[in-house]
């Protein structure tokens, strides 16, 4: 029988903490306990011997830290050496106890990952997959993933373990005490990132003592359908001089694991602190007690790094805004590899309360599982919202569930026997829930009986694969209504037959139903409404649609879902508000116009007076006053006129000014009415930024106002560029700048200050990011042929990166210039490593680059 | 934790110079984010202290040659070594806002320096109380990376606290902790006060650093120099 079988018939015991009971042997603070693997191996085999006759029957091999990145090649060690010693000093205990299995153990990597660190996914999973061969090979019964704090990590250790050895997988990750893992992972986004990548076990470990821990497994233990491991330390450490002690004994430790173990952990053992005494207790006090239920919850569940988002309660708002079709900008920026233009339509829809954002990035002629790698990556890093993964190309969705931190929704399989061939072994090996279009071979069905047996055939070809239907979320497809009359009627009923019939989720991208029609918005939003109200359990829309949202929010309020209404209000209360201050506004406004027409009606009177006394009376005069009265009244307008545009003009330039992001793009849209595009750029908005600029170098303006006003004027040109996309006539570049923080440097701030201001005066930048290699920065420089390369380094130690990037700069593009700036530069440095220019501040940057682009 | 404001204007460029209205804005809008995105959390072990004969010091968990730091622990025969971090989630907004707004990347790169000096701040207090209760003095924390302090350090300090496990913070290749709002220090316990202990800016040796504080008497003369070139 192994273990897996066992767990589910008898309660298990892991052991307790190893590196506590090595430092009690002599370990010293900071020495790798590890390396006690091949200087002391009877102590470490000693060690798993008392946990086995204290009543362990899981002992974890001494491989916790064992890794390429701290135990290194040219350092004289062997992982694969280390590893297999590990598991045969356990293996040998367990041979001489008589009893027991052994796990091979994986612990965080030491190192962060990208982007926040610069280890990547697959370099962390090759990592471990290089321990768990040597573990498997050298006799490991499972694996055992713990202690991990970055879901990201976690998912690169579960795959390796997967993929590269047939054991079963343990996994327990540490939360700090508000439940949340050190990269933010909640229990329920760990939960849902680990039952889908299929882990045999999950659980908690470390980090707190089994008092704190209780709550987050009951939280663990309601949404999961796994059996639990727990393995807290011996309570909450506190230094007492030069040793660390725990707040509670080995009875109080044993006494709160019982309540573990009858609130829904399957299996027991302890973490730091932990000795045998504090297992044999735990085991006495908790063997007999009744295994927990392990129940199937069906929950249709996906992730964030952050967070899960739940199908079936609210419905779920999908941000549809990303995605190439019918949108030249967007198109544009998939060409011109401008990830910044789609995390900006990404964040725009978090705004305005999307749940998961779907990213399509398909487009003719571009390399779509690179870029859709490229993009998922970059969405995650900004984004907290779990992403779907739209695309039929099945490499590119392979590649994005790879590397998407968490359990993720994937658009879409069909009823094609093809498809699903190709997609569900994905959905099994990596996780996720996905969407399933109700067509297959023959076509859409026309009928709602013809969808509900195609999404039957989908559901049974996935329970084949392992996939429960809770997976699944049935696309019943929307067609437009004005092709065919009952288009919107079949869909709904199919919707809510799903529903009822099937307890099944649902999806619609809704936008459909009114192709063809104009101002489609009405019967979107109407239909939208209709299908919520049949049980639609997510729609993909255009959350930036006040039509939409409105609907939304509002059924929510009438059916119950919305507390005291609290979500409307807090949306709609402050719009009400602000609806009430304008009037209010322009009441004064209005009064203030007639008062002044008064006086200047008044004045004016006055004024006439005087003159028609200077004049001599008569009946020509009275003439000539009238046209005079005539040509005053239209100078009168014309100035009205001038004042309008010019107003318009101080508008925008007073936004920027001022640093109003909104503001500005508000003014460019109404000066774009009457005005090109190109005047507003050349008499508003370079005007304006470079009255900020020249206020910044005169010390009276500060970096945060050059910054928002850089940034107003960002908002206003994006506005311009929309509207020149949409003419077919895209923006004229000024010439590429290529931006780039040095290798081992990770401080960009620098680099992304003097990239928007770059921007603004019409540079094409291309940013390459940060500890970014000199060979990676050479060679887009000569494939680009770039007249100006800015790079940045903030770290002395970085410095003589710069200097090398600088030297095979000027070797293999000796036309470059260079520009270099950061904050342990000076002018002299700089000419000592042959930059050509030594920009102080941001806009030195600028003026480097015009002088040479 | 309360965070300086004036701190923030400080690395912010200000000096003495008034903050206009929107940014203002921006730096509170600022903090609120951070102050719901951070996570301190803090750690700190005691070793005992000696110096070899040949000028190594020997901090328990670390062995380096430093003047500056054997200045600072002068007189002490043991240390305090701490770890301090706000945790990853500050370093998700800072590259969120790098991407998509520099303005709050900038505000919020000085608002969370001022943040986790704070938070050091906080926990030193703490501790400089319960060592006085019996007896005992803190010295200024410091850093490694200050002076000669090297930075090589960083990975036994958080070895020897096993920074990494409880705090999360891991070194990149170019010896910098991440999460980057993270702070290390050394913290000598001695048997006496010091009178006027230097500490800070004053205590470093990099006099031509863009943010370093300037006594008051410096602003003075700046804020007359600024009035003398209006006039």
């Amino acid at each position: 029988m192994g273990i897996c079988e066992e767990i589910r018939k008898k309660r298990i015991f892991f052991d307790g903490g190893m590196g506590s009971l090595l430092q009690a042997r002599g370990l010293k603070p900071g020495e790798l306990p590890e390396t006690w693997n091949l200087s002391h191996p009877d102590q470490i085999e000693r060690i798993h011997r008392e946990y086995l006759e204290a009543g362990a029957d899981v002992v974890t091999a001494n491989t916790f830290g064992l890794n390429r990145f701290k135990f290194k090649e040219e350092d004289g060690y062997s992982v694969k050496e280390m590893a297999a010693a590990a598991v045969s000093h356990a293996r040998r205990a367990v041979k001489a106890a008589g009893h027991g299995y052994v796990a091979l153990d994986l612990g965080p990597t030491g190192k962060l990952l990208a982007p926040y660190g610069s280890l990547e996914f697959e370099d962390a999973c090759d990592a471990y997959k290089e321990v768990v061969e040597a573990g498997e090979k050298a006799g490991a019964d499972l694996v055992i993933i713990e202690t991990m704090g970055d879901s990201y990590e976690l998912k690169a250790a579960v795959l390796a373990a997967k993929e590269a050895g047939t054991l079963p997988v343990f996994a327990t990750v540490t939360l700090d005490e508000r439940g949340k893992m050190l990269t933010g992972g909640s229990v329920e986004s760990v939960t849902a990132l680990l039952e889908g990548l299929g882990a045999d076990v999950i659980g908690l470990n470390c980090g707190l003592g089994p008092i704190q821990l209780l709550p987050f497994l009951k939280c663990m233990y309601a949404v999961s359908s796994t059996p639990i491991l727990v393995n807290p330390n011996a309570g909450l450490p506190r230094n007492e001089g030069k040793t660390t002690v725990y707040d509670i004994d080995s009875d109080t430790f044993a006494a709160a694991m019982k309540e573990m173990a009858e609130n829904g952990a399957s299996i027991l053992g302890g973490c730091c602190g932990t000795t045998p005494e504090h297992i044999k207790k735990t085991r006495k006090l908790c063997f007999s007690l009744p295994l927990p239920a392990v129940e199937k919850k069906r929950r249709t569940v996906i992730s964030s790094y952050s967070h899960a988002v739940e199908f079936g309660g609210r419905p779920v708002i999908i941000g549809e805004r990303i995605n190439p079709t019918g949108k030249p900008r967007f198109k544009q920026a998939l060409k011109e590899h401008d990830l910044n233009y789609i995390l900006n339509v990404a964040a725009a829809q978090q705004e305005s309360r999307a749940d998961v954002l779907d990213v399509n990035v398909g487009l003719p002629g571009i390399d779509e599982p690179k870029m859709m790698a490229d993009v998922v990556k970059e969405l995650q890093s900004v984004v907290d919202l779990p992403l779907q993964i739209d695309t039929s190309n099945i490499k590119a969705m392979e590649q994005a569930m790879r590397l998407y931190n968490g359990k993720p929704l994937v658009n879409s399989v069909n009823g094609k026997r093809e498809v699903m061939e190709a997609v569900f072994p994905l959905v099994k090996h990596y996780g996720g829930v996905v969407v399933a279009l109700c067509l297959d071979e023959d076509g859409i069905p026309d009928t709602a009986d013809g969808r509900i047996a195609v999404a039957e055939k989908i559901y049974e070809t996935a329970a084949s694969y392992g996939i429960g239907r809770e997976d699944i979320l049935v696309d019943a497809l929307c067609m437009a209504v004005s092709a065919d009359k009952n288009g919107a009627l079949t869909t709904l009923e199919t919707v809510r037959r799903i529903t009822e019939e099937y307890g099944g989720k649902t999806v619609l991208g809704v936008s459909n139903v009114s192709f063809g029609l104009p101002m489609r918005e009405h019967i979107n939003a109407a239909f939208f409404l209709m299908a919520l109200k049949n049980g639609l359990s997510a729609g993909i829309i255009n959350p930036n649609s006040r039509a939409m949202m409105s609907v939304y929010d509002s059924f929510l309020v009438l059916t119950a879902q919305d507390e005291n209404c609290g979500r409307y209000i807090g949306v709609y209360g402050p719009e009400e508000e602000e609806k009430k201050r304008a009037k209010e506004r322009e009441k004064q406004e209005n009064a203030r116009i007639r008062e002044e027409e008064r006086k200047e009606a008044g004045k004016k009177a006055g004024q006439e007076t005087g003159k028609e006394e200077k004049k001599e009376k008569g009946k020509k005069e009275g003439e000539e006053i009238g046209k005079k009265e005539g040509k005053e009244a239209e100078t009168g307008a014309e100035t009205e006129k001038d004042k309008g545009s010019a107003e318009a003009v101080s508008s925008l330039k007073k936004c920027i000014l001022r640093g109003m992001a909104d503001g500005a793009r508000k003014a460019a849209g109404e000066a774009l009415k009457t005005r090109e595009a190109l005047s507003i750029i050349n008499s508003d908005l370079i005007p304006a930024l470079d009255e900020v600029g020249k206020g910044f170098e005169a010390g009276s303006v500060f970096l945060p106002q050059l910054l928002m006003s850089a940034e107003a004027a960002r908002a206003a040109f994006a506005v311009m560029k929309e509207r020149m996309a949409a003419d077919g006539a895209p923006v004229k570049k000024r010439g590429t700048v290529i931006l780039a923080t040095v290798k081992g440097d990770i401080h960009d701030i620098g680099k992304n200050i003097v990239k928007v201001l770059l921007e603004n005066y019409g540079f094409q930048v291309l940013d390459l990011g940060r500890d970014v290699a000199p060979e990676a920065v050479t060679d887009c420089a000569v494939r680009e042929h770039a007249p100006v390369v800015g790079l940045s380094a903030l770290m002395t130690t970085t410095v003589p990166s710069m200097e090398e990037t600088i030297r095979q700069l000027k070797s293999r593009a000796p036309w470059v210039k260079i520009m270099v700036g950061g904050a342990v530069l000076t002018k002299e440095y700089a000419d000592s490593i042959g930059a050509d220019g030594y920009c102080g501040d941001a806009m030195d940057s600028v003026r480097f680059a015009m002088e040479y682009v | 934790m309360e965070t300086d404001r004036k701190e923030i204007y400080r690395y912010l460029g200000y000096g003495v110079h008034p903050v206009d209205e929107e940014t203002r804005k921006l730096v509170e809008t600022c903090m609120e984010e951070l102050e719901r995105a951070e996570a301190h959390k803090a750690v700190m072990r005691e070793f005992p202290l000696t110096v070899t004969e040949d000028g190594f010091i020997d901090g328990g968990c670390f062995r380096t040659k430093s003047r500056n730091l054997l200045k600072n622990l002068g007189g002490c025969d043991r240390i305090l070594v701490m770890a301090a971090t706000l945790g990853a989630g500050v370093d998700r907004l800072l590259l969120r806002y790098g991407k998509l707004s520099v303005s709050r990347a900038v505000v919020m790169q000085a608002a969370s320096a001022a943040m986790v000096e704070a938070w050091c701040n906080e926990v030193c207090t703490g501790w400089k109380r319960a060592y006085e209760a019996r007896g005992l003095y803190l010295r200024p924390r410091f850093s490694p990376g200050y002076g000669d302090f090297s930075l090589s350090c960083q990975e036994q300090i958080l070895n020897g606290l096993e920074a990494g496990k409880r705090l999360g913070i891991t070194l990149t290749e170019g010896g910098l902790m991440m999460p980057s709002k993270s702070v290390t220090a050394v913290i000598g316990v001695g048997a006496y006060k010091e009178l006027c202990p230097v500490e800070g800016c004053e205590a470093c040796t990099k006099t031509d650093c863009l943010y370093r504080r300037e006594t008051k008497l410096d602003d003075i003369r700046k804020e007359m120099e600024a009035r003398h070139g209006n006039m």
